[in-house]
């Protein structure tokens, strides 16, 4: 199967007042489709940026990154942002919900833009609210909610519409065990029904025992770069 | 888009101070804006009213009248005034429009009070009218202001040498007292009869010749009005005062004497053909003032006749000039309204900018187009202008109910007497339409920077923001 | 001349079924006023207020008659007081033009500005009767003169016969036999009285009896009154270029 992802030379230099600061040096990486790869480095390690430049939110400064069979340098930004909307799923680090939508809204809203009709979109938000155990805070505000309950919600969000991707970026950081498997397994089920490639930032180890590729990071360079085996 | 508006709208209540201020601030601009132009709006109403009930809203003059004619009225009278005055008001078009027309005559001449050894004298500025005419031109209101004057008994038809003067003229003529006004006294009179022996052959015959025209039984003071005539010739006719007004304006009040349009015709045409100067036109409606005019312009060509017409704000300047410095004043008070409201705006709509901007990373992240965060903020911008201009618009239209219920009334400038003070907002949608798109439209620009701004914020760096 | 010892024949006979020509006798008093030929004569005008003498004006007056017309031009130069000295007034006619050696310009002077003040006496004066005005004989009056005396006199009325007329219609009295006027009122277009005249002192001057004072009474202001004395007849031929707006700068009488 082509590989999901392909990094091919990548590198990326940030302009800080007169300074350059590379935080990839040369990135060849390749990412199968529906596994669990993890991405494993210290802070500052240039982790987040190849986690941004996966999930399009970036682009490379050389190289190319390809996702899902398209080269992403190539595209406009408002192309970019339509390939996003159709494709990839983000769960972060600090949640980010849209504080003024309630919890059933804030999992609607990946699938207003990606205008799914409306019987549609309500079957599958209901469906996921359920899936991650929400379905009585439906209505309410992330004010609301709990820590672990906004980070589910975050999880629905990045799962309802069943993208191609899924970065997150420690997405059980902030729940108890238990909770922490059952999500593991909801991504799983997702992963089943709609061919998710998952790729995660963590440290946490129960989510890494999970991993079907491990890749490690360090000072913008990866440290075994082999291609995901197959598991 | 109504996603937007939604979304716009929570977002505005989510800091309800910071909102409630911007949109007071709109809100503020809105009520100062149709509180003044609807006072505007009044004013103006009021003097087209009171100018179409004084003057009409067409003269026809002879040609050249109005810009030489005021040293020499007698030259430019109008031939065959009254078959001229029957036309119009028989033609098919002009007839159905016109309320009123009427004939009159301007004249200038030397108005004397000699009687009872009162010595006083005075040039004076006169229009001879046709009082039943002028009483209904006085009746006319079509924009239902209420100011309307009813007949006046002192001057009317059935009098044919009763007049009205300024209370100026009045005082200098010494006719205060016969009148029973409230005058200052003269100052102490410099003798103009010297001091010195009676001369006894001229004051016997002075006294031969005396006993001119005899007094009234109804007691009302007589002057006698000099003029040279149109052919050269000096002439006098005697007034009977009815009655001395206030005209407002100090030159005027100075001179002004009214009169019927017989007695001026005599005084002015004497032994030659008696003409007018001008025949006034007062139409049912004010807008069908240019199709009027249009209509008269044919009639003149049709009959040969060498005419033109005036309309009232040729007239009165002055009625040019308030509206001319009201509009001004309403422009200034829109800009410094619409500065206040693009500040307040920008301000806020900044502050909002920054304190979503990592939310602004996770919207993007999810694919959300740089398009789709500028209109998120324009609409909020938007939403606080809409609002707040509504706000003030019920205000406005409150506080103009409480002023127009409030029995205020004031005098106008160039007026004589107190009239009732009143705004025009709720029944002038023009005004509120204009007032609340125009605040509306500078809250939508002023949220433009603040939502480029947003928009073109890298996904990265809003994500890494606090 | 000798019109008027034939006139005075005729009535001597007594005989009142001969239509008096009403013309004739406002020309004959018109005669009385003004001799026939060019001639100057010195004015002085005095002011009355109340009976009382306010002020007075000394001018010397050029007159000549057109003989076309048959109109009298006036030139008139002030003399006194200092203040108007040097002053001078064309009436030539109709039009009046008045020049101020201070200012060296001359103006004319409208019909407006001619409604009072001695412009009006002017004109009362230099009234054209017999030219301007078509008379009727209204019958014979005895009336006062302007020393009460009774004088027998024709009662005339005037009506304006042209646009040139200042006066609508003019009541005169003219004492039978001697053609003097007596007495003149001068009525407006609108039928009211504006000024009174009563002619007295009649001496001999140049070659008739004439009325070297009168007496002109404002009917409308009833407190102004001016007292006009002629004189210093003197026949003389004046150029006709004199009576002139143009000339009126270099007038200068000695």
């Amino acid at each position: 199967m082509p590989p999901v992802v392909r990094l091919t030379h990548v590198e990326k230099t940030y302009k800080a007042e007169a300074i350059e600061v590379a935080a990839l040096r040369g990135i060849d990486l390749e990412i199968s489709p529906n596994r669990f790869s993890m991405l494993i480095g210290a802070s500052g390690s240039g982790k987040t940026t190849l986690l941004n430049l996966i999930g399009c939110i970036d682009t490379p400064t050389r190289g190319t990154v390809e996702v899902a069979g398209q080269q992403i340098g190539t595209l406009s930004d408002d192309a970019l942002a339509e390939f996003r909307a159709r494709n990839i799923g983000f769960i972060f680090q600090n949640f980010s919900l849209v504080p003024v939508l309630s919890a059933y809204e804030n999992v609607e809203y990946p699938l207003l833009l990606v205008g799914m009709p409306a019987a549609e979109r309500r079957d599958r938000t209901l469906a996921m609210l359920e899936a991650v155990g929400l379905a009585k805070q439906a209505k309410q505000r992330p004010n609301e909610l709990s820590g672990g309950q906004r980070q589910r919600v975050a999880i629905a969000r990045a799962l309802v519409k069943g993208p191609q991707i899924v970065l997150a970026d420690e997405p059980t950081a902030n729940l108890d065990s238990a909770t922490g498997a059952a999500i593991i397994d909801l991504m799983r089920r997702v992963q089943a029904e709609s061919n998710t490639t998952f790729i995660f930032a963590t440290h946490d180890p129960h989510l890494m025992s999970h991993a079907d590729q491990i890749v490690t990071i360090r000072d913008g360079m990866l440290i075994d770069p082999t291609p995901g085996a197959a598991a | 888009m109504s996603t937007i508006l939604k979304v716009a709208f929570r977002n505005i209540l989510r800091n309800r101070r910071r909102s409630f201020m911007t949109g007071s601030a709109v809100a503020a601009g809105v009520t100062a804006m149709l509180l003044f132009g609807g006072f505007a709006n009044y004013i103006f109403t009021s003097l087209e009213t009171r100018s179409v009930q004084q003057t009409g809203h067409l003269t026809v003059f002879r040609s050249g009248y109005f810009l030489f004619g005021a040293g020499n009225a007698a030259a430019y009278g109008i031939d065959g005034y009254r078959s001229l005055v029957e036309a119009i008001r028989l033609d098919r078009e002009l007839g159905p429009m016109i309320n009123v027309v009427t004939p009159t005559q301007s004249l200038l001449g030397i108005a004397g009070n000699f009687a009872d050894g009162n010595d006083a004298s005075k040039t004076f500025l006169g229009i001879g009218v046709i009082a039943s005419d002028r009483d209904r031109m006085r009746q006319w209101d079509e924009f239902k202001t209420g100011l309307i004057t009813p007949p006046d008994p002192r001057f009317s038809d059935k009098e044919e040498s009763h007049g009205l003067v300024g209370l100026g003229l009045a005082r200098i003529l010494l006719l205060c007292r016969p009148l029973a006004l409230n005058c200052p006294a003269p100052p102490e009179q410099v003798a103009r009869k010297s001091a010195g022996p009676v001369n006894a052959d001229i004051a016997d015959l002075a006294g031969r010749e005396a006993g001119g025209v005899a007094a009234k039984a109804d007691g009302l003071p007589q002057i006698d009005l000099l003029a040279a005539t149109a052919g050269g010739a000096p002439n006098v006719v005697n007034l009977t005062v009815a009655g001395a007004d206030p005209q407002g304006v100090k030159e005027l009040d100075d001179n002004y004497v009214e009169m019927p349009l017989g007695l001026a015709q005599q005084l002015v045409y004497g032994r030659a053909e008696h003409k007018v100067t001008g025949i006034v036109l007062q139409l049912n409606r004010s807008e069908d003032m240019p199709a009027a005019r249009a209509r008269l312009a044919q009639l003149f060509k049709e009959r040969g006749a060498d005419l033109e017409v005036r309309d009232f704000s040729e007239l009165n300047p002055f009625y040019g000039q308030v509206r001319g410095m009201f509009s001004a004043i309403f422009l200034f008070i829109s800009l410094v309204m619409g500065m206040i409201v693009l500040f307040a705006v920008v301000n806020t709509m900044t502050m909002n900018v920054m304190e979503r901007t990592s939310e602004i990373g996770t919207i993007r992240a999810m694919g959300v187009k740089r398009g789709g965060i500028r209109w998120q903020f324009i609409a909020e911008g938007a939403l606080i202008g809409a609002i707040g201009a509504s706000a003030g618009t019920v205000f406005a239209i409150l506080v103009a109910a409480l002023v127009n219920h409030g029995g205020l009334s004031w005098v106008p400038p160039g007026n004589a007497n107190p009239v009732p003070l009143s705004v025009y907002v709720a029944n002038r949608p023009g005004l509120i339409l204009r007032a609340w798109t125009i605040l509306v439209a500078v809250s939508v620009v002023a949220a433009l920077l603040p939502a480029n701004r947003a928009a073109r914020l890298s996904v990265v760096d809003a994500l890494r923001h606090v | 001349m000798f019109k008027t010892v034939l006139i005075a024949a005729l009535l001597a006979l007594g005989s009142s079924a001969l239509a008096q020509d009403a013309q004739e006798i406002v020309a004959a008093a018109d005669r009385v006023r003004n001799p026939g030929e060019p001639f100057r004569t010195t004015i002085t005008f005095t002011e009355y207020v109340g009976g009382v003498e306010r002020d007075h004006d000394t001018l010397v007056v050029f007159s000549k008659q057109d003989p076309a017309t048959r109109q009298f031009r006036n030139l008139v130069q002030y003399a006194e007081p200092a203040r108007d000295a040097g002053k001078s007034v064309l009436l030539d006619g109709q039009s009046l033009w008045f020049f101020d050696p201070a200012s060296k310009s001359s103006v004319r002077i409208s019909a407006q500005q001619r409604l009072v003040g001695q412009a009006a006496i002017g004109d009362v004066l230099t009234v054209n009767m017999a030219v301007d005005y078509a008379a009727t004989l209204l019958g014979t009056e005895t009336i006062q003169d302007a020393g009460r005396q009774p004088r027998p006199c024709w009662h005339l009325d005037l009506v304006h016969a042209n646009d040139q007329a200042v006066y609508n219609r003019i009541e005169l009295w003219v004492e039978q036999g001697t053609f003097h006027p007596i007495k003149g009122k001068f009525y407006s277009d609108s039928g009211r009285v504006l000024k009174s005249i009563y002619y007295r002192n009649f001496q001999e001057q140049l070659g008739s009896v004439r009325p070297v004072e009168a007496v002109i009474i404002d009917a409308v202001d009833t407190s102004l009154a001016t007292a006009v004395s002629y004189k210093d007849w003197r026949a003389q031929e004046i150029p006709d270029n004199w009576f002139q707006r143009d000339y009126l700068p270099r007038l200068q009488i000695k």
